[in-house]
């Protein structure tokens, strides 16, 4: 068998170099796709912790008006305290909400110098558990008899409370549409993928046809004349994979401290659990693109 | 050591190759089986070799049943017959003893067998001295000869010669004719399928004779016998 695994791979390394114009034809669409394929897991990856992280940030706050009664804002404050869904309740004055404004504001300071007095609302922030109950907390306050004697607009109460529904559930949908069209894109390098390999592996049966029929007349097994192809299949899609791995760490060292920058409020990062993840699922791709194509072509033009 | 009964080989609905074969070979047998080109014979040889099914019939070729034997099963089959073709098939870019370590190496033998039967086949058929040469520095006759020692070097019991001395001349045929003879010695069974008239007759040995696909003949220490 020692001697077997050797030839095997000479044979699969001398078919790959007589051929290399197709085999690079072969490993290039390979690793476009599986380059594709592991850009799309990374920002998938990427873009949940955003969702997650922008979930878990998710707050209501509830404005309140000028001079409003202390008793009624710790009533409201407790009221929402006790709800199952909420985590925490925290009062913020005007002169908090100020300093926060010019904290926030720092670098433009001509703002700051603008305001007259103290316009900032003071406010309730209402942390929840699970940013997807958003809408019910929501409902609740509207519901409590205290909640438009102390909002800051008590016409229209509804505009005293600010949440950030929206954001969470465009991400969502932004997602979802990235990975309807990479799935697209993936699925149609792979199937390029597959007829490159196709035509290297038809090639390479071609150009040993007299040797091939000399193994079958001479009772070489099968699988002994077929192992050869196979292997050059999946001996291509695993450089294919490599190259997308490479690039992909590549890209992961350019681009994620610049997406740290911008995105600074954040905790983003692909850990090496992800990466190891991520190589493991290219170069389980790529073996399965290599075998299927070689597969393919044994098929149809090695009748054994 | 093969059992044809009642085959027949169509290719064509109308074109018959083969008609109502019936034909017994024992072990250690030497057969001819002589026709013009287009009798059949090369069919039979591939039916044989199961490269082919037969239209109908029953084929059994060293206790294997062709019409059962599984596709996977197929090159265990063909690993006990040798062939041996006008074209002699041997791989330009080996040596002669590469040419024939090739057949023990793809059926798996391993390398110190491969290292004590070849120089020992080669010498069989009087090569020992031209076993580093490659096909295009050996005549016609070598080359049929390396042929044939990669044919005999499993030790088949069954050798079937296609036409081996089409591309020969007469001179180099005979000694051709005689190096299977000598494998006939030995046991293993031989069958040639041949239009060469003067080899036939003199060798007197057993002879089917096919005409558009049937048997005319079927005779032992018989002669080429048509009159063309």
């Amino acid at each position: 068998m020692t001697i077997s695994i050797g030839y095997f791979l000479r044979e699969s390394v001398i078919n790959f170099r007589r051929n290399w114009i197709m085999s690079l034809g072969a490993v290039i669409t390979i690793y476009l796709s599986l380059l594709l394929v592991g850009v799309s897991f990374a920002t998938g990856y990427v873009v949940t912790e955003i969702v997650k992280d922008v979930e878990s940030k998710v707050e209501i706050q509830i404005f309140l008006k000028d001079g409003f009664a202390e008793e009624d804002m710790l009533e409201l404050q407790q009221f929402l305290s006790s709800d199952p869904l909420v985590e925490a309740v925290n009062y913020t004055s005007k002169e908090e909400a100020l300093a926060k404004f010019k904290e926030d504001m720092k670098e433009s300071p001509e703002i700051i110098e603008q305001m007259e007095g103290n316009p900032l609302p003071a406010s309730l922030d209402v942390k929840l558990i699970d940013a997807r109950e958003v809408e019910v907390v929501v409902a609740k306050i509207k519901g409590n008899p205290t909640f438009p004697q102390v909002a800051d607009k008590p016409d229209n109460p509804e505009e005293s409370l600010k949440y950030a529904k929206q954001i969470v559930n465009r991400l969502f949908a932004l997602t979802r549409v990235v990975r309807t069209v990479e799935v697209v894109f993936i699925g149609m390098l792979a199937i390029v993928s597959l007829i490159f390999i196709n035509n290297t592996i038809r090639l390479a049966i071609y150009a040993r046809r007299k040797e091939i029929g000399i193994m079958r007349l001479v009772g070489a097994s099968n699988w002994f004349i077929r192992t050869p192809f196979l292997l050059e299949g999946v001996f291509q899609a695993l450089i294919g994979a490599a190259l997308a791995i490479g690039t992909i760490v590549v890209l992961e060292r350019a681009i994620m401290p610049r997406l740290r920058e911008v995105l600074a409020f954040l905790d983003l990062g692909l850990s090496g659990s992800v990466m190891v993840q991520i190589s493991l699922i290219l170069i389980g791709g790529g073996i399965l693109i290599g075998l299927i194509g070689s597969g393919l072509a044994l098929r149809r033009y090695l009748k054994v | 050591m093969i059992s044809m009964r009642g085959v027949d080989k169509f290719y064509a609905a109308e074109k018959p190759a083969l008609v109502d074969i019936d034909v017994e070979i024992e072990q250690g047998e030497f057969v001819f089986v002589v026709g013009h080109s287009g009798s059949g014979k090369s069919t039979l040889i591939k039916l044989l070799l199961r490269e082919i099914f037969p239209t109908r019939g029953h084929i059994v070729v060293a206790g294997q049943d062709l019409i059962r034997l599984k596709n996977w099963k197929v090159p265990f089959l063909r690993r006990n017959i040798g062939c041996v073709f006008q074209d002699f098939k041997l791989l330009p870019t080996k040596t002669a003893y590469e040419n024939v370590a090739f057949a023990l190496e793809v059926i798996g033998r391993s390398r110190h067998v491969t290292r004590t039967q070849v120089p020992e086949v080669l010498r069989l058929v009087g090569l020992e001295d031209k076993m580093e040469s490659y096909p295009d520095e050996l005549s016609g006759g070598e080359q049929q000869r390396v042929s044939i020692a990669r044919a005999f070097v499993n030790r088949p019991p069954l050798l079937l010669a296609d036409e081996p001395t089409g591309n020969l001349d007469p001179q180099t045929s005979l000694g051709i004719m005689s190096l299977l003879s000598r494998i006939n010695k030995t046991g293993t069974t031989v069958l040639v399928a041949t239009h060469d008239r003067e080899m036939v007759d003199s060798m007197r040995r057993r002879v089917i004779a096919l005409e558009n696909g049937r048997i005319i003949r079927d005779q032992d220490r018989g002669v080429y016998g048509y009159d063309d």
